[in-house]
Protein backbone atom coordinates (compact mmCIF):
# COMPACT_ATOMS: atom_id res chain seq x y z
CA UNK A 1 0.00 0.00 0.00
CA UNK A 2 1.54 3.12 -0.54
CA UNK A 3 0.47 7.10 -0.45
CA UNK A 4 -1.80 6.85 -3.99
CA UNK A 5 -3.49 3.47 -3.25
CA UNK A 6 -4.60 6.02 -0.07
CA UNK A 7 -5.61 8.70 -1.88
CA UNK A 8 -7.80 6.65 -4.13
CA UNK A 9 -9.41 4.98 -0.71
CA UNK A 10 -9.78 8.77 -0.25
CA UNK A 11 -11.55 9.35 -3.00
CA UNK A 12 -13.82 6.56 -2.59
CA UNK A 13 -14.62 7.67 1.15
CA UNK A 14 -15.54 11.27 -0.34
CA UNK A 15 -17.91 9.14 -2.95
CA UNK A 16 -19.73 7.70 -0.87
CA UNK A 17 -23.15 8.24 -2.41
CA UNK A 18 -25.75 10.26 -0.58
CA UNK A 19 -29.03 9.05 -0.17
CA UNK A 20 -31.94 12.01 -0.89
CA UNK A 21 -33.27 11.54 2.13
CA UNK A 22 -30.50 12.24 4.16
CA UNK A 23 -31.67 16.04 4.29
CA UNK A 24 -35.12 14.93 5.44
CA UNK A 25 -33.96 12.68 8.20
CA UNK A 26 -31.61 15.56 9.53
CA UNK A 27 -33.53 18.19 9.27
CA UNK A 28 -36.68 15.91 11.10
CA UNK A 29 -34.05 15.02 14.05
CA UNK A 30 -33.26 18.53 14.38
CA UNK A 31 -36.74 20.03 14.54
CA UNK A 32 -37.50 16.81 17.09
CA UNK A 33 -34.67 17.69 19.55
CA UNK A 34 -35.08 17.85 23.04
CA UNK A 35 -38.26 16.07 23.55
CA UNK A 36 -36.70 12.64 22.16
CA UNK A 37 -34.46 10.55 24.18
CA UNK A 38 -31.22 8.80 22.84
CA UNK A 39 -33.19 5.19 23.03
CA UNK A 40 -35.68 6.58 20.79
CA UNK A 41 -36.64 3.51 18.81
CA UNK A 42 -37.91 6.00 16.03
CA UNK A 43 -36.88 4.95 12.89
CA UNK A 44 -36.63 7.26 10.03
CA UNK A 45 -37.11 3.61 7.65
CA UNK A 46 -40.78 4.44 8.41
CA UNK A 47 -40.68 7.75 7.19
CA UNK A 48 -43.71 8.80 4.75
CA UNK A 49 -43.01 11.47 2.96
CA UNK A 50 -46.76 12.38 3.43
CA UNK A 51 -48.28 16.09 2.64
CA UNK A 52 -47.81 17.02 6.43
CA UNK A 53 -44.53 16.26 6.85
CA UNK A 54 -44.01 17.97 3.72
CA UNK A 55 -45.11 20.95 5.17
CA UNK A 56 -43.82 20.72 8.63
CA UNK A 57 -40.32 20.20 6.70
CA UNK A 58 -41.20 24.16 4.93
CA UNK A 59 -41.51 25.75 8.43
CA UNK A 60 -38.41 24.23 9.22
CA UNK A 61 -36.41 25.83 6.37
CA UNK A 62 -38.62 28.88 6.54
CA UNK A 63 -37.62 29.25 10.12
CA UNK A 64 -33.82 28.37 9.37
CA UNK A 65 -33.57 30.78 6.71
CA UNK A 66 -35.08 33.55 9.23
CA UNK A 67 -32.52 32.31 11.95
CA UNK A 68 -29.37 32.04 10.03
CA UNK A 69 -27.90 33.97 6.96
CA UNK A 70 -25.34 31.09 6.49
CA UNK A 71 -28.36 29.16 6.29
CA UNK A 72 -30.14 30.75 4.17
CA UNK A 73 -27.15 31.52 1.73
CA UNK A 74 -27.16 27.22 1.31
CA UNK A 75 -30.54 27.31 -0.16
CA UNK A 76 -29.29 28.89 -3.33
CA UNK A 77 -30.42 31.43 -5.67
CA UNK A 78 -33.27 33.12 -3.74
CA UNK A 79 -35.01 35.20 -7.36
CA UNK A 80 -37.42 37.53 -5.36
CA UNK A 81 -38.67 40.82 -6.87
CA UNK A 82 -40.50 42.90 -4.70
CA UNK A 83 -42.93 40.28 -3.57
CA UNK A 84 -43.57 37.41 -0.88
CA UNK A 85 -44.56 35.17 -3.81
CA UNK A 86 -41.45 33.38 -4.89
CA UNK A 87 -39.78 30.49 -5.82
CA UNK A 88 -36.74 28.87 -4.26
CA UNK A 89 -34.40 25.79 -4.38
CA UNK A 90 -35.66 23.35 -1.71
CA UNK A 91 -32.96 20.51 -1.94
CA UNK A 92 -30.52 19.59 -4.64
CA UNK A 93 -29.15 16.63 -4.93
CA UNK A 94 -25.94 15.80 -6.97
CA UNK A 95 -23.95 12.76 -7.66
CA UNK A 96 -21.34 12.46 -10.09
CA UNK A 97 -18.72 9.70 -10.21
CA UNK A 98 -18.05 9.93 -13.80
CA UNK A 99 -19.94 7.67 -15.61
CA UNK A 100 -23.21 8.47 -13.68
CA UNK A 101 -24.38 11.60 -12.51
CA UNK A 102 -27.29 12.86 -11.26
CA UNK A 103 -27.99 16.63 -10.54
CA UNK A 104 -31.59 17.08 -9.25
CA UNK A 105 -32.81 20.89 -8.07
CA UNK A 106 -36.42 20.88 -6.50
CA UNK A 107 -37.77 24.24 -6.26
CA UNK A 108 -40.22 25.03 -3.49
CA UNK A 109 -42.92 28.25 -3.78
CA UNK A 110 -43.62 30.24 -0.97
CA UNK A 111 -45.34 33.21 0.21
CA UNK A 112 -49.16 32.01 -0.88
CA UNK A 113 -50.36 33.11 2.41
CA UNK A 114 -53.92 32.79 1.28
CA UNK A 115 -53.66 29.62 -0.97
CA UNK A 116 -51.30 27.01 1.23
CA UNK A 117 -53.16 24.10 -0.38
CA UNK A 118 -52.12 25.42 -3.82
CA UNK A 119 -48.57 26.12 -2.25
CA UNK A 120 -48.26 22.44 -0.54
CA UNK A 121 -50.00 20.86 -3.56
CA UNK A 122 -47.32 22.47 -5.91
CA UNK A 123 -44.24 21.88 -3.80
CA UNK A 124 -45.43 18.51 -3.06
CA UNK A 125 -45.52 17.69 -6.94
CA UNK A 126 -42.01 18.84 -6.93
CA UNK A 127 -41.06 17.22 -4.10
CA UNK A 128 -42.70 13.89 -5.53
CA UNK A 129 -41.41 14.53 -9.39
CA UNK A 130 -37.74 14.57 -8.02
CA UNK A 131 -37.99 11.85 -5.97
CA UNK A 132 -39.28 9.64 -8.89
CA UNK A 133 -36.68 10.85 -10.91
CA UNK A 134 -33.98 10.03 -8.42
CA UNK A 135 -35.37 6.32 -7.52
CA UNK A 136 -35.74 5.84 -11.26
CA UNK A 137 -31.95 7.07 -11.69
CA UNK A 138 -31.00 4.36 -8.70
CA UNK A 139 -32.40 1.50 -10.86
CA UNK A 140 -31.33 2.57 -13.49
CA UNK A 141 -27.63 2.84 -12.56
CA UNK A 142 -27.98 -0.56 -11.08
CA UNK A 143 -29.12 -1.89 -13.47
CA UNK A 144 -26.21 -0.80 -15.87
CA UNK A 145 -23.56 -1.64 -13.31
CA UNK A 146 -25.21 -5.23 -13.75
CA UNK A 147 -24.68 -5.51 -17.43
CA UNK A 148 -21.17 -4.00 -17.48
CA UNK A 149 -21.40 -0.06 -16.93
CA UNK A 150 -22.16 2.83 -19.14
CA UNK A 151 -22.99 6.45 -19.36
CA UNK A 152 -26.12 7.92 -18.05
CA UNK A 153 -26.98 10.98 -16.17
CA UNK A 154 -29.75 13.18 -14.85
CA UNK A 155 -30.40 16.97 -14.21
CA UNK A 156 -33.20 18.75 -13.08
CA UNK A 157 -33.89 22.10 -12.05
CA UNK A 158 -35.92 24.71 -12.87
CA UNK A 159 -35.81 28.78 -14.88
CA UNK A 160 -37.90 31.57 -13.91
CA UNK A 161 -39.64 32.06 -17.06
CA UNK A 162 -41.65 35.62 -15.28
CA UNK A 163 -41.55 36.65 -11.83
CA UNK A 164 -43.05 40.29 -11.80
CA UNK A 165 -45.61 41.96 -8.87
CA UNK A 166 -48.40 39.89 -11.10
CA UNK A 167 -47.50 36.78 -11.74
CA UNK A 168 -44.50 34.51 -11.30
CA UNK A 169 -43.77 31.63 -14.19
CA UNK A 170 -41.53 28.92 -13.49
CA UNK A 171 -40.38 26.15 -15.84
CA UNK A 172 -39.41 22.68 -14.76
CA UNK A 173 -36.93 20.77 -16.41
CA UNK A 174 -35.60 17.66 -16.94
CA UNK A 175 -32.72 15.99 -18.90
CA UNK A 176 -32.04 12.96 -19.47
CA UNK A 177 -28.55 11.64 -20.57
CA UNK A 178 -28.30 8.36 -22.63
CA UNK A 179 -26.15 8.65 -25.38
CA UNK A 180 -28.26 11.26 -27.41
CA UNK A 181 -30.27 13.60 -24.38
CA UNK A 182 -33.52 14.33 -24.01
CA UNK A 183 -35.68 16.97 -22.52
CA UNK A 184 -38.58 17.94 -20.99
CA UNK A 185 -40.08 21.25 -19.87
CA UNK A 186 -43.05 21.58 -17.59
CA UNK A 187 -44.41 25.03 -16.33
CA UNK A 188 -46.57 26.28 -13.37
CA UNK A 189 -47.89 29.95 -13.42
CA UNK A 190 -49.16 31.55 -10.57
CA UNK A 191 -51.27 34.35 -10.26
CA UNK A 192 -49.46 36.60 -7.32
CA UNK A 193 -52.84 38.64 -6.42
CA UNK A 194 -55.35 36.58 -6.61
CA UNK A 195 -52.80 33.42 -5.27
CA UNK A 196 -54.17 30.61 -8.06
CA UNK A 197 -52.90 28.48 -10.69
CA UNK A 198 -53.20 29.44 -14.46
CA UNK A 199 -54.01 26.68 -16.72
CA UNK A 200 -54.42 27.08 -20.41
CA UNK A 201 -58.13 26.81 -20.46
CA UNK A 202 -58.45 29.12 -17.77
CA UNK A 203 -57.10 32.62 -20.07
CA UNK A 204 -60.05 32.02 -22.48
CA UNK A 205 -63.10 32.43 -22.90
CA UNK A 206 -63.78 29.33 -24.82
CA UNK A 207 -62.46 26.83 -26.91
CA UNK A 208 -61.81 28.83 -29.78
CA UNK A 209 -57.91 29.20 -28.72
CA UNK A 210 -56.76 25.60 -29.52
CA UNK A 211 -57.23 26.54 -33.06
CA UNK A 212 -56.09 30.72 -32.95
CA UNK A 213 -53.36 29.46 -31.61
CA UNK A 214 -52.29 26.15 -33.50
CA UNK A 215 -53.03 27.77 -37.12
CA UNK A 216 -50.37 30.46 -35.85
CA UNK A 217 -47.90 28.60 -34.95
CA UNK A 218 -47.98 26.49 -38.04
CA UNK A 219 -47.54 29.61 -39.60
CA UNK A 220 -44.56 30.61 -37.36
CA UNK A 221 -43.44 26.98 -38.17
CA UNK A 222 -43.52 27.68 -42.00
CA UNK A 223 -42.22 31.65 -42.03
CA UNK A 224 -38.97 30.29 -39.33
CA UNK A 225 -38.01 27.83 -42.00
CA UNK A 226 -38.21 30.17 -44.85
CA UNK A 227 -35.83 32.38 -42.48
CA UNK A 228 -33.74 29.66 -42.03
CA UNK A 229 -33.86 26.24 -43.77
CA UNK A 230 -31.86 24.51 -41.20
CA UNK A 231 -35.00 25.12 -38.63
CA UNK A 232 -37.15 21.86 -39.19
CA UNK A 233 -40.82 21.71 -37.90
CA UNK A 234 -43.06 18.49 -38.50
CA UNK A 235 -45.63 19.81 -40.49
CA UNK A 236 -47.59 20.36 -43.29
CA UNK A 237 -45.59 22.80 -46.31
CA UNK A 238 -42.43 21.93 -44.53
CA UNK A 239 -40.55 18.86 -46.34
CA UNK A 240 -39.77 16.29 -43.14
CA UNK A 241 -39.37 12.96 -44.79
CA UNK A 242 -41.76 10.30 -44.76
CA UNK A 243 -43.82 8.87 -42.08
CA UNK A 244 -43.57 11.47 -39.67
CA UNK A 245 -46.51 12.67 -37.95
CA UNK A 246 -47.23 16.29 -38.28
CA UNK A 247 -48.23 18.90 -36.30
CA UNK A 248 -52.00 19.61 -36.35
CA UNK A 249 -53.03 21.75 -32.74
CA UNK A 250 -51.28 22.34 -29.99
CA UNK A 251 -53.75 20.23 -26.75
CA UNK A 252 -56.50 22.25 -24.90
CA UNK A 253 -53.71 22.05 -21.54
CA UNK A 254 -50.76 22.59 -23.72
CA UNK A 255 -47.21 23.37 -21.75
CA UNK A 256 -46.99 27.35 -21.96
CA UNK A 257 -45.82 30.11 -19.74
CA UNK A 258 -46.06 33.65 -19.55
CA UNK A 259 -43.07 35.70 -20.38
CA UNK A 260 -41.68 38.89 -18.96
CA UNK A 261 -43.46 40.66 -21.52
CA UNK A 262 -46.53 39.45 -20.67
CA UNK A 263 -46.63 37.31 -23.65
CA UNK A 264 -47.95 33.97 -24.26
CA UNK A 265 -45.35 31.28 -25.19
CA UNK A 266 -46.19 28.24 -25.93
CA UNK A 267 -43.77 24.95 -25.76
CA UNK A 268 -43.03 21.99 -27.31
CA UNK A 269 -40.52 19.12 -25.99
CA UNK A 270 -37.98 17.66 -27.53
CA UNK A 271 -39.11 15.68 -30.18
CA UNK A 272 -42.60 17.01 -29.95
CA UNK A 273 -43.10 18.66 -33.14
CA UNK A 274 -39.38 18.64 -34.15
CA UNK A 275 -36.45 17.08 -34.74
CA UNK A 276 -34.14 16.27 -31.85
CA UNK A 277 -31.33 18.59 -32.86
CA UNK A 278 -34.14 21.17 -32.53
CA UNK A 279 -34.49 20.80 -28.78
CA UNK A 280 -37.39 22.69 -26.72
CA UNK A 281 -39.08 24.84 -29.31
CA UNK A 282 -40.69 28.01 -27.91
CA UNK A 283 -43.84 29.51 -29.82
CA UNK A 284 -44.92 33.38 -28.79
CA UNK A 285 -48.05 34.03 -29.53
CA UNK A 286 -49.04 37.83 -30.74
CA UNK A 287 -51.34 38.96 -28.21
CA UNK A 288 -53.79 40.70 -30.87
CA UNK A 289 -54.77 37.70 -32.24
CA UNK A 290 -55.84 36.41 -28.83
CA UNK A 291 -56.85 39.49 -27.28
CA UNK A 292 -60.89 39.11 -28.38
CA UNK A 293 -60.56 35.61 -26.96
CA UNK A 294 -58.76 36.11 -23.57
CA UNK A 295 -61.14 36.61 -20.18
CA UNK A 296 -59.19 39.87 -19.36
CA UNK A 297 -55.82 41.46 -19.98
CA UNK A 298 -54.60 40.84 -16.82
CA UNK A 299 -52.32 38.53 -17.42
CA UNK A 300 -51.66 38.63 -21.05
CA UNK A 301 -50.82 41.91 -22.80
CA UNK B 1 -22.09 30.35 26.14
CA UNK B 2 -25.84 30.45 26.05
CA UNK B 3 -28.01 27.42 25.86
CA UNK B 4 -29.84 28.43 22.72
CA UNK B 5 -26.99 29.95 21.03
CA UNK B 6 -25.20 26.56 21.29
CA UNK B 7 -27.69 24.93 19.67
CA UNK B 8 -28.16 27.47 16.64
CA UNK B 9 -24.46 26.29 16.77
CA UNK B 10 -24.77 22.78 16.27
CA UNK B 11 -27.94 22.67 14.32
CA UNK B 12 -25.97 24.65 11.54
CA UNK B 13 -23.32 22.64 11.87
CA UNK B 14 -25.09 19.65 11.39
CA UNK B 15 -26.94 21.14 8.60
CA UNK B 16 -23.93 22.36 6.53
CA UNK B 17 -21.97 19.28 7.12
CA UNK B 18 -24.67 16.46 6.73
CA UNK B 19 -22.80 14.79 3.59
CA UNK B 20 -20.04 14.49 5.57
CA UNK B 21 -21.54 13.34 8.78
CA UNK B 22 -23.34 11.00 6.75
CA UNK B 23 -20.00 9.04 5.15
CA UNK B 24 -18.59 8.87 8.21
CA UNK B 25 -21.74 6.81 9.90
CA UNK B 26 -21.59 4.55 6.50
CA UNK B 27 -17.86 4.42 6.57
CA UNK B 28 -18.78 1.93 9.82
CA UNK B 29 -22.00 0.33 8.43
CA UNK B 30 -21.51 0.26 4.79
CA UNK B 31 -25.56 0.07 4.21
CA UNK B 32 -27.43 3.90 3.77
CA UNK B 33 -30.51 2.42 5.99
CA UNK B 34 -27.97 1.78 9.61
CA UNK B 35 -26.38 5.24 8.51
CA UNK B 36 -29.23 7.09 7.79
CA UNK B 37 -30.52 5.60 11.48
CA UNK B 38 -26.77 6.28 12.85
CA UNK B 39 -27.23 10.33 11.40
CA UNK B 40 -30.43 10.61 13.05
CA UNK B 41 -29.72 9.13 16.73
CA UNK B 42 -26.38 11.56 16.64
CA UNK B 43 -28.33 14.52 16.03
CA UNK B 44 -30.75 13.61 18.72
CA UNK B 45 -27.30 12.81 21.06
CA UNK B 46 -26.02 16.06 20.07
CA UNK B 47 -29.13 17.93 20.86
CA UNK B 48 -29.49 16.48 24.23
CA UNK B 49 -25.95 16.95 25.25
CA UNK B 50 -25.44 20.26 23.77
CA UNK B 51 -23.82 21.34 27.38
CA UNK B 52 -21.06 18.97 27.17
CA UNK B 53 -19.92 21.47 24.26
CA UNK B 54 -17.53 24.31 25.91
CA UNK B 55 -17.08 27.37 24.00
CA UNK B 56 -13.30 26.47 23.53
CA UNK B 57 -14.00 23.34 21.86
CA UNK B 58 -14.58 23.50 17.91
CA UNK B 59 -18.06 21.29 16.87
CA UNK B 60 -16.15 19.27 14.91
CA UNK B 61 -14.63 17.05 16.98
CA UNK B 62 -17.35 17.12 19.62
CA UNK B 63 -19.92 15.78 17.18
CA UNK B 64 -17.49 13.36 15.46
CA UNK B 65 -17.15 11.86 18.89
CA UNK B 66 -21.13 11.25 19.05
CA UNK B 67 -21.03 10.04 15.84
CA UNK B 68 -18.25 7.44 16.17
CA UNK B 69 -19.70 6.25 19.45
CA UNK B 70 -23.21 5.50 17.94
CA UNK B 71 -21.77 3.50 15.43
CA UNK B 72 -19.56 1.57 17.27
CA UNK B 73 -22.51 1.17 19.79
CA UNK B 74 -24.66 0.09 16.76
CA UNK B 75 -21.76 -2.17 15.71
CA UNK B 76 -21.93 -3.72 19.09
CA UNK B 77 -25.43 -4.37 19.50
CA UNK B 78 -25.56 -5.38 16.17
CA UNK B 79 -22.73 -8.01 16.68
CA UNK B 80 -24.77 -9.39 19.93
CA UNK B 81 -27.86 -9.77 17.79
CA UNK B 82 -27.37 -10.63 14.24
CA UNK B 83 -26.51 -14.25 12.98
CA UNK B 84 -23.83 -12.23 10.97
CA UNK B 85 -21.60 -14.23 8.74
CA UNK B 86 -23.78 -15.10 5.82
CA UNK B 87 -23.22 -11.61 4.47
CA UNK B 88 -20.30 -11.63 4.31
CA UNK B 89 -19.18 -14.77 3.09
CA UNK B 90 -21.58 -14.16 0.28
CA UNK B 91 -19.57 -10.69 -0.56
CA UNK B 92 -16.46 -12.78 -0.34
CA UNK B 93 -17.72 -15.00 -2.85
CA UNK B 94 -19.47 -12.31 -5.69
CA UNK B 95 -15.77 -10.45 -4.98
CA UNK B 96 -14.06 -12.38 -7.77
CA UNK B 97 -16.77 -11.33 -10.61
CA UNK B 98 -15.67 -7.52 -9.12
CA UNK B 99 -13.73 -6.35 -11.91
CA UNK B 100 -12.39 -2.77 -9.96
CA UNK B 101 -8.73 -2.83 -9.35
CA UNK B 102 -8.90 -1.26 -5.91
CA UNK B 103 -11.75 -3.85 -4.18
CA UNK B 104 -9.11 -5.60 -2.65
CA UNK B 105 -7.54 -2.22 -1.03
CA UNK B 106 -11.52 -1.33 0.11
CA UNK B 107 -12.00 -4.66 1.44
CA UNK B 108 -8.49 -4.93 3.36
CA UNK B 109 -9.92 -1.12 5.05
CA UNK B 110 -13.44 -2.29 5.44
CA UNK B 111 -11.96 -5.49 7.25
CA UNK B 112 -9.65 -4.21 9.71
CA UNK B 113 -11.13 -4.12 13.23
CA UNK B 114 -13.45 -1.38 13.60
CA UNK B 115 -10.62 0.67 16.55
CA UNK B 116 -7.77 0.61 13.70
CA UNK B 117 -10.50 1.38 10.52
CA UNK B 118 -11.58 4.69 12.77
CA UNK B 119 -8.10 5.82 13.13
CA UNK B 120 -7.75 5.83 9.39
CA UNK B 121 -10.80 7.61 8.22
CA UNK B 122 -10.37 10.14 10.75
CA UNK B 123 -6.62 10.45 9.62
CA UNK B 124 -6.29 10.52 6.56
CA UNK B 125 -10.09 10.81 4.78
CA UNK B 126 -11.63 13.39 7.39
CA UNK B 127 -8.01 15.04 7.26
CA UNK B 128 -8.57 15.51 11.60
CA UNK B 129 -5.10 15.54 13.50
CA UNK B 130 -4.24 12.66 15.80
CA UNK B 131 -4.77 15.54 18.79
CA UNK B 132 -8.50 15.36 18.13
CA UNK B 133 -8.70 11.88 17.06
CA UNK B 134 -7.21 11.44 20.38
CA UNK B 135 -10.24 13.51 21.88
CA UNK B 136 -12.74 11.28 19.67
CA UNK B 137 -11.76 7.95 20.83
CA UNK B 138 -11.38 9.29 24.53
CA UNK B 139 -7.66 7.58 24.05
CA UNK B 140 -4.36 8.75 24.99
CA UNK B 141 -2.30 10.34 21.97
CA UNK B 142 0.36 7.83 22.32
CA UNK B 143 -2.01 5.06 21.80
CA UNK B 144 -3.88 6.45 18.50
CA UNK B 145 -0.64 7.06 17.24
CA UNK B 146 0.28 3.29 17.97
CA UNK B 147 -3.03 2.40 15.83
CA UNK B 148 -2.14 4.43 12.57
CA UNK B 149 1.00 2.45 12.76
CA UNK B 150 -0.39 -0.48 13.64
CA UNK B 151 -3.57 0.00 10.94
CA UNK B 152 -0.82 0.77 7.93
CA UNK B 153 1.11 -2.02 8.58
CA UNK B 154 -2.16 -4.38 8.44
CA UNK B 155 -3.28 -3.41 5.36
CA UNK B 156 -0.10 -3.63 3.58
CA UNK B 157 0.01 -7.20 5.39
CA UNK B 158 -3.49 -7.71 3.71
CA UNK B 159 -2.51 -6.77 0.42
CA UNK B 160 0.51 -8.97 -0.06
CA UNK B 161 -1.52 -11.96 1.11
CA UNK B 162 -4.51 -10.70 -1.57
CA UNK B 163 -1.68 -10.36 -4.06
Amino acid sequence: MNKQDLEQLKQQYRDTPIPKELDFVVRKALQENGGTTMESKRSHKGMKIAAASVAAAFVVITAGANISPVFAATLGNVPVVGSLVKVLTFREYTMDDGTYHANLKTPAVEGLESNKPLENSLNQKYLEENKKLYEQFEAEVAELKKNGGGHLGVDSGYEVKCDDDAILSIGRYVVNTVGSSSTTMKYDTIDKKNQVLITLPSLFRDEQYVGVISKNIRQQMIDRNKADPDKIYWVEGIDAGEGTELFQNISAEQNFYINTDHKLVISFDKYEVAPGYMGVVDFVIPTDLIRDLLVGNEYIR
Amino acid sequence: MGDSNTQEIIKEYILLNQNQIYRLAFSYVHNKDDALDIVQESIYKAMAGKRSLHKSDSVRPWLYRIVVNTALDFLRRKKREAVPHEDILLRGESAADDRYEDIDLKRALDSLPDMYRSVVVLRYFEDLTLEEIAGILNENLSTVKTRLYKSLKLLRVEMSEAE
